[in-house]
Order: structure tokens, then C-alpha cells, then sequence
């Protein structure tokens, strides 16, 4: 496991707090969005589509330190739009060191070379750079030549400068499962901390992809990357939520989406990071009134159908991990035994192509051709 | 609050592919407000759209905004909305009972951003010769 000791003392010890002052909803993760600009215009993106009126908003660094102290987590996630072109982000990183928070500050790196002298290496902060796959499928995926080879020189910049790195990787309908293994590879050999992935997301507001990823071919994509794994390998993420995403027997989770709370300049975001079903002016308005029935699986509503996005199901595997004993021991089977050997997940990487059949995502850029009009959609 | 929709009893385990929601084009729309519903479902239709929205007050003002929260009670009058005036920092509220006229006048900013789309402009470019492909975020000015 990835994760370095201060920091899983730091979240067992909270959850175990919790638990036995008998709190039952309490938040994990702060999804902090000081602002929705973005200097990338990534197609299928929930995040960015607003005026421009509403894209010259961001936080203050002030009302992000309200926003953290408020609902007490102990570790904080900045995405956005891209948290490097806030002129104060530097300010509120800074800010959050000091209240001893853990962040990850998520960024398409296309700036972090450029401002990384900024930042001071901390255990508190880790760089979360978003990259999608190797260099072809990155630059599809964030509709930029030329991202990939940025990402990476900011990525190796801040791993030479003793910085925290993790490469924060969202997968698709399409994906071949042995294009991310070498991806793996290729990422591990610049030296990051450990791996992030999840799979993608159809945004309820954002300009639709025409398909997304099931659950069962969630799981099944998920079992032929992450079984067999190489020793090199590391994951910045809980071995109990990697397990989830491959589908193993009792890590049939549920989500929390309470667990990871998001926070942005219209309010506290009901009821989660992905769904936008409106917003409360402060966070026990969020807790007391947001109808947590009507959502997850369980619920029956169609827009979490899709879901295993880790938002919503790390934290129900991190509650577990650190909540009970039985999720306790399966933490460290997981770290004593992360080779998981499967032979069906062996074949199903050698015949990946069933991955994407439909919609091909993962396209080689030399054979896309022009496509005949398509129906627009939104999720 | 609206309440989520339950669907049909399916096991979401054994869904295999999930079809995105159909587009709705809503840019230049003046909902017909002849009942308290057009209203609420109008309204519920802004808070969705990912563009500015021309609001007209039964007071006569008229505020080009950005609606990104409502709040539907028993009555228009105990039903309101949030949102963010183009020409103003703040976070300002109106009931439901206030707002005389809605207006889809700002651009809707996820049209035409999917998948595809960025495919078939990229194919496109890379048969004419172009070389830095990339989409740009529009400018705010």
C-alpha cells in the first residue's frame, strides 16, 4: 500500500473516533472546488460547462478554511476546474498544511512545472495529476496534443523536488486493460507514490458521452487490470475499494455519498461529488436535509445505476477497513497478498477486445475517421 | 426538493453498458407559464441548464442569471430559487411566487461537448494537415 503510515493513522483514528462517539454519517474526504475554470476543455467534462460569469468565481481562501473546519475531515481534495489558475491556490494550500490536513490537489499539471517552485514538499500534500492512460489515449481523453508529454514533465519535476505524486486515472467504455497495465508500468517508473483510478462517470449536467460503463463490465475490466499485479505497483487508494471495483465476493458495498462532500462556490452540493441536485448554505444543512435515501444503488435511482465511482465507495471501504476488525484483517491480507492471481482475468486480458466492442474510446488516433452526424445527447 | 425517480427493478450489478440521457435543446426556450406546474417544471428545467437564464420579476426587474438551486415547497410562495445575476457577486434568492417570466437566453454551454463530437473535429483536422489538435476552453471576456 501507498499511503504512508502518518496518514492512515491519521484516518483510522478518526473513523474510530467516530464510530464510538456513535456518529453514523460523518464525512472522510472535503471535495474542495475553489473555482470551475479549467485551462483544458475536455470533452464530456461535468465541470466546467458555465458563463463565463460563473467561471471568474473562485473561493477565498478564507471561505476554504471555513469550509474544512466546518466539516472536520481530515483530509481534503482540491479538483475544480484546475486549482493552479486560482491566483490564490498557493495561499490555501499553505493554510491547509498548517491546520494539518492531508491534500490532494488535483491538477492536469499542464502549469505544475512552471509553479511548482511555489509549493514547499510537505507530508500533508500530494499532487493528484490527472492522466488518463499513455501518451495517445491521455491526449484523446483531455482533447490536447501535447498534454500527456506537460503532465508528465510536471510529474517529474515534482518527484524530484520530494513532492508527493499521484497519477489520478479515470477509465472508460473502450478501455483496453493491457494499454492501463503497461500504463502502470510507465507510471511507476517516474517514481509517483502510488496509482489513483476510477471508473468513469456519466455527469448528470454535462455534455453526455453516449455510453458509460456498466457495473458488470465495471468489474470485469476491473479484474483483468488489477489482478496479477506486478510487485511494482502501487496503489494511493483503499486495497478494500480495489477490491470492490474487481468484484470480489463480500465487497458488495453500498455508497457514502456523505463521505466525500463537495464544497464550491454555489454551497455545499447535494447530495454528492458527481450529482448536482442542488445545494445547502451550510454543512449540517447538508447533513440534516438532504434525502440520502433517494440515493446509491439501493435506492433504485437510475442516476446512481452506473456508479462505483470512489467518491461515493471508497469512504464505504475505508469505513470498513478502519470501522470494524473483519474489514481490518482484509486490509492486511490485501497489503500481505496484492498479487491476487487469477487465471480468468488472464484471459480476459488476452481478449480485451470485448472491452470495446461498442464504442471506441481508446481509439488509435491515426484510424479515427470522420464520423457520420450523431444524435446529440446529455447525461 | 425534487425526489429522485426509482426505476424499474433491475440489477444494477448485471448492467453492462449505460446509455446516456437524451438531449434536450433548450437554448432560446420561453416557457408558457399558464399554471403553477409550467412554473415549477420551467423553473426545474433552468436549474438543470448550463447556461444563463433571463428572469422577469412580477416587480417589473429583470435579471439575467445563473440558477443553480431551488427548493420547492408546498406553495410557489414557500418554493425558491438561487442563483448568481451576471452583473453581481453575490448569491441572491427569489421565490417562486416573484417571477413573472423565464427566458432560456444565455448560450447553453454543454451543447455539442460530447465525445463525438471532439472524435469527428479531430479527424477533421488531422486530414487537413493540422498538427497541436486540441479543443480550447472559450474565453471569458
Amino acid at each position: 500500500m501507498a499511503v504512508p503510515i502518518s496518514q492512515m493513522w491519521t484516518v483510522a483514528t478518526y473513523v474510530l473516533k467516530k464510530k464510538l462517539s456513535g456518529q453514523k454519517k460523518y464525512p472522510l474526504v472535503l471535495m474542495l472546488e475553489p473555482l470551475f475554470r479549467c485551462n483544458l476543455a475536455c470533452a464530456g467534462c461535468g465541470k466546467v460547462q458555465y458563463p463565463p460569469h460563473i467561471l471568474k468565481k473562485q473561493l477565498s481562501p478564507e471561505e476554504c478554511f471555513a469550509a474544512v473546519e466546518e466539516c472536520g475531515v481530515p483530509m481534503v481534495s482540491l479538483p475544480g476546474g484546475e486549482p493552479l489558475l486560482h491566483p490564490q491556490i498557493v495561499e490555501i494550500v499553505n493554510g491547509l498544511i498548517a491546520r494539518k490536513k492531508y491534500i490532494y490537489l488535483c491538477t492536469n499539471a499542464l502549469e505544475l512545472k512552471k509553479r511548482i517552485h511555489e509549493f514547499t514538499p510537505s507530508k500533508y500534500l500530494t499532487f493528484s495529476v490527472h492522466l488518463d492512460g499513455q501518451r495517445e489515449h491521455h491526449d484523446m481523453s483531455v482533447c490536447r496534443e501535447g498534454g500527456y508529454d506537460l503532465a508528465v514533465e510536471g510529474i517529474k519535476e515534482a518527484v524530484k523536488r520530494g513532492f508527493r505524486v499521484t497519477p489520478n486515472s479515470t477509465f472508460f467504455d473502450g478501455t483496453d486493460p493491457n494499454m492501463v497495465r503497461a500504463y502502470f508500468d510507465e507510471v511507476m517508473a517516474m517514481g509517483v507514490e502510488g496509482i489513483v483510478l476510477s471508473p468513469g462517470y456519466s455527469y448528470d449536467k454535462a455534455p453526455d458521452q453516449q455510453h458509460f460503463l456498466g457495473r458488470a463490465k465495471s468489474r470485469r475490466l476491473f479484474r483483468a487490470i488489477l489482478s496479477n499485479r506486478k510487485k511494482s505497483w502501487k496503489f494511493n487508494m483503499s486495497p478494500l475499494f480495489l477490491e470492490f471495483l474487481m468484484g470480489k465476493a463480500d465487497r458488495n458495498y453500498e455508497c457514502t455519498p456523505w463521505g466525500s462532500p463537495a464544497y464550491n462556490i454555489f454551497g455545499w452540493q447535494k447530495p454528492c461529488y458527481l450529482l448536482q441536485d442542488g445545494y445547502a448554505d451550510s454543512f449540517k444543512e447538508l447533513m440534516e436535509t438532504t434525502n440520502w435515501e433517494g440515493y446509491g444503488t439501493a435506492s433504485g435511482n437510475p442516476q446512481c445505476a452506473n456508479c462505483m465511482v470512489s467518491c461515493g465507495y471508497e469512504p464505504t471501504a475505508v469505513n470498513h477497513g478502519f470501522g470494524s476488525l473483519s474489514g481490518f484483517f482484509a486490509m492486511a491480507k490485501a497489503a500481505l497478498f496484492s498479487s491476487y492471481k487469477d487465471k480468468g482475468a488472464l484471459d480476459l486480458l488476452n481478449n480485451h477486445t470485448t472491452f470495446a466492442a461498442q464504442h471506441d474510446h481508446f481509439v488509435k488516433i491515426d484510424s479515427i475517421a470522420a464520423a457520420p452526424k450523431l444524435e446529440e445527447t446529455r447525461a | 426538493m425534487s425526489q429522485p425517480t426509482q426505476h424499474a427493478l433491475v440489477n444494477v450489478d448485471e448492467i453492462e453498458v449505460v446509455d446516456g440521457r437524451t438531449y434536450e435543446n433548450l437554448e432560446g426556450w420561453i416557457p408558457e407559464l399558464a399554471s403553477d406546474e409550467d412554473l415549477k417544471a420551467a423553473l426545474e428545467k433552468a436549474f438543470d441548464y448550463r447556461g444563463d437564464i433571463s428572469l422577469t420579476f412580477k416587480s417589473g426587474e429583470k435579471v439575467e442569471a445563473y440558477i443553480f438551486n431551488r427548493s420547492t415547497g408546498s406553495s410557489l410562495a414557500n418554493s425558491y430559487i438561487q442563483y448568481f445575476a451576471s452583473n453581481a457577486p453575490d448569491k441572491r434568492k427569489a421565490s417562486y411566487a416573484d417571477i413573472a417570466r423565464i427566458e432560456f437566453t444565455g448560450k447553453d454551454r454543454a451543447a455539442g461537448k460530447h465525445w463525438e463530437a471532439w472524435l469527428k473535429k479531430y479527424a477533421e483536422k488531422k486530414a487537413a494537415g493540422e498538427t497541436n489538435i486540441g479543443l480550447h476552453p472559450e474565453a471569458l471576456d
